[in-house]
């Protein structure tokens, strides 16, 4: 059992009841194998969609029982056996309450991204896993967000991990659940007016 | 100092010299005469439920652990070990027995009293070099609970907490009493904004102003039906004790139908109505006003919040309690927690937690664009120009000091304190007098302790 980077579960959350169970099954695959290039691809393809904050288009690569998870990170000592706070996330979300923040962005009244921040999306460390569904493939990932606002205020940087399920739908690969791991407990932006 | 009496004055008379949103020396008064007085939250009893449970919490500065110690009492103690000064807890929260220090190994029982000192005999000569009885970590100089809403006080001749919280108490109940059982807290998230603390605190005691702009979108995509201009205004701001509020007037009807209509269950209204006094039950049911945001003195916000949660018009409640706690004078860690009565139905949890994460926190819709606006009025308060200009912070009052619009009658409004209905900055002057009464007053020094400098003296067995 790792004493770091605890696992992350949907049924932590109340709002996780609804979300896929399926998990990963033995070793990453290689970096061949046609499932992880199709990961890798839509992994970096998603990054430049959300650099560009092309959020409409984010929503639908999402599948309609997504539960977008990202917990609040604690320093815990070691051996308790969990680092996050209990009950409590940064993002907890489903379809419809990502499709309210799509939608928020895109009035004209967005005050904290008016003018828009500039941000990038740095995806590195992937790897994909199989699952016992034919049409699921589990994607490892590291992402570091750079966000600059305005011209000379200090950009800002959050560190996480992520946990991806992927889902096949006919020549699509959609994002059935996202769990993320932030590595800071407090964070150093002024919100999360973005998406990791 | 000269300046700094004509700062006072300034506040006095409704006017803010901006530049004490962005300014060092401002802040190193605020440290010391403010923060080193006031009662300041730091946890709910909630967050230590059981033996051994223990939260880390800052005073600016300070590391606090906060425990509930094997007699069940809650305790207050400066993370800092008696020997050497190593910090002797390092996680945020967890649940210990013992805290040992990592650096020669002191250790002591979760109610700070000393229990291990490794080599005592050989290194202190036992008793007769370091005498181990009644040294514990040391405690906040007070400590004092409402609604198992923890607080302490840096001063030790603090008033009591009660006495402090006054008839803000009558409001308070609204956040953090709505059944016998009172509050669960979860969280907190916390995060770093490059934003004076003040801010918050004013903005949440009585800003009712903002809400139509600041937060048009969030009526736009059918997030909350409320802040249209029209419907803010109607509302009032009330100030009683050491904090005050921003209310909604709700639609007619009676007590039961306004809970109702901002989504409460009918068994919540039920132990609302044995929890509640009947003038908390009238200002609601008879009055039609709805508790929404508010600030205590100097540094803590409470918001409560009706929005759409799922697609369709059912509304959902939620109370979340954040803490406005300065870094620098150009920074504030933000803590905000979500709250909701213990005896809720787990489904209406669930419920209200969405709706707080969709609306307040790190990721809520309508704190994304508060925290734009502060963090830029605090950038732009840096500079010499800032040092020229005096804000108007007068609104609700005519030139002669006289006000805009009478104070609510008992009958319109059976809350303590005075209210005023429709927009005015009667709260943020309050708060900012305040913060000028204390900056002016000097503090005593604080007595300081010698850990083991001196034999004790024996009890003489009678
Ligand atoms: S500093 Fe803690 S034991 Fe020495
Ligand atoms: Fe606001």
């Amino acid at each position: 059992m790792s004493t770091t980077h605890h696992a992350i579960d949907s049924a932590q959350s109340p709002l996780g009841r609804h979300a896929s169970t399926t998990s990963r099954a033995g070793k990453s695959l290689p970096f061949d194998d046609p499932r992880h290039l199709a990961a890798h691809h839509w992994l970096v393809e998603e990054a430049y969609i959300l650099d560009h904050q092309e959020y409409e288009t984010w929503l639908e690569m999402l599948t309609e029982d997504i539960h977008y998870f990202m917990p609040v990170k604690v320093t815990t000592a070691l051996g308790s056996g969990y680092d996050t706070a209990p009950g409590m996330a940064h993002f907890d979300e489903n379809k419809y309450s990502l499709s309210r923040r799509v939608a928020r962005f895109a009035t004209e009244h967005a005050w904290t991204e008016d003018p828009p921040s500039r941000i990038r999306h740095y995806v590195t460390n992937v790897r994909t896993f199989e699952t016992d569904a034919a049409n699921e493939i589990i994607v490892d990932s590291a992402v570091l967000l750079f966000r600059s606002r305005g011209d000379v205020r200090e950009a800002s940087l959050i560190s996480a991990g992520r946990e991806d399920l992927l889902r096949r739908d006919g020549d699509r690969w959609q994002l059935a659940r996202r769990h993320i791991a932030v590595d800071e407990s407090v964070l150093r932006t002024q919100n999360l007016a973005i998406f990791l | 100092m000269a300046e700094q009496a004509a700062v006072f004055d300034a506040v006095r008379r409704g006017m803010i010299p901006a530049h004490i949103y962005n300014d060092a020396e401002i802040f190193s008064l605020e440290k010391e005469r403010l923060f080193g007085r006031s009662w300041l939250f730091v946890a709910h009893e909630s967050e230590v439920p059981d033996a051994g449970d223990y939260v880390v919490r800052r005073v600016l500065e300070d590391s606090f652990i906060i425990s509930r110690d094997n007699d069940g009492g809650v305790r207050a103690m400066f993370n800092m070990c008696l020997h050497r000064g190593m910090q002797v807890c390092r996680a945020e929260m967890g649940n210990a027995s013992h805290f040992r220090c990592p650096y020669h190994g002191w250790s002591y029982r979760n109610d700070g009293r000393i229990v291990g000192l490794p080599f005592h005999k050989e290194a202190y000569g036992g008793e007769e070099g370091f005498s181990r009885k009644g040294q514990t970590l040391l405690p906040a100089p007070s400590l004092g609970t409402y609604n198992g809403l923890i607080f302490i006080s840096l001063d030790p001749d603090a008033p009591p907490l009660e006495e402090f919280l006054g008839d803000f108490k009558f409001y308070l109940d609204y956040y953090t009493k709505q059944s016998s059982s009172g509050i669960e807290l979860r969280g907190p998230q916390r995060w770093r904004v490059k934003a004076n603390w003040k801010i918050g605190a004013e903005n949440f005691a009585g800003d009712m102003y903002h809400t139509p702009q600041t937060h048009t979108s969030v009526v736009e995509i059918g997030l909350f039906r409320e802040p249209k201009a029209e419907k803010r205004k109607d509302g009032n701001t009330y100030w009683a004790g050491n904090g005050g509020g921003t209310t909604y007037k709700l639609p007619d009807g009676n007590l039961e139908e306004r809970l109702r209509y901002v989504g409460y269950p009918d068994e919540m209204i039920e132990r609302m109505k044995e929890t509640w006094s009947p003038d908390q039950q009238t200002v609601i049911g008879d009055n039609g006003f709805m508790i929404s945001a508010a600030s205590l003195f100097p540094n803590l916000s409470f918001v409560h919040n009706w929005p759409r949660v799922e697609e369709s018009d059912d509304v959902l409640p939620f109370v979340s309690i954040r803490q406005w706690q300065p870094i620098s004078e150009n920074e504030t860690e933000i803590l905000s927690w979500f709250a909701v009565d213990k005896e809720a139905p787990e489904e209406f949890k669930a419920l209200s937690y969405k709706a707080y994460l969709m609306c307040f926190g790190s990721t809520g819709m309508f704190e994304q664009d508060d925290v734009e606006n502060w963090v830029s009025l605090t950038n732009t308060a840096a500079g010499s120009m800032a040092r020229r200009l005096q804000l108007n912070s007068r609104m609700g009052m005519l030139f002669d000091g006289s006000p805009v619009v009478q104070p609510l009658s008992a009958e319109e409004f059976a809350g303590p304190g005075v209210a005023h209905a429709g927009y005015g900055e009667y709260n943020q002057r309050h708060l900012l007098n305040e913060w000028a009464n204390c900056l002016e007053r000097p503090v005593d020094e604080a007595a300081s302790l010698a850990v083991g400098a001196e034999k004790p003296i024996e009890e003489v067995p009678r």
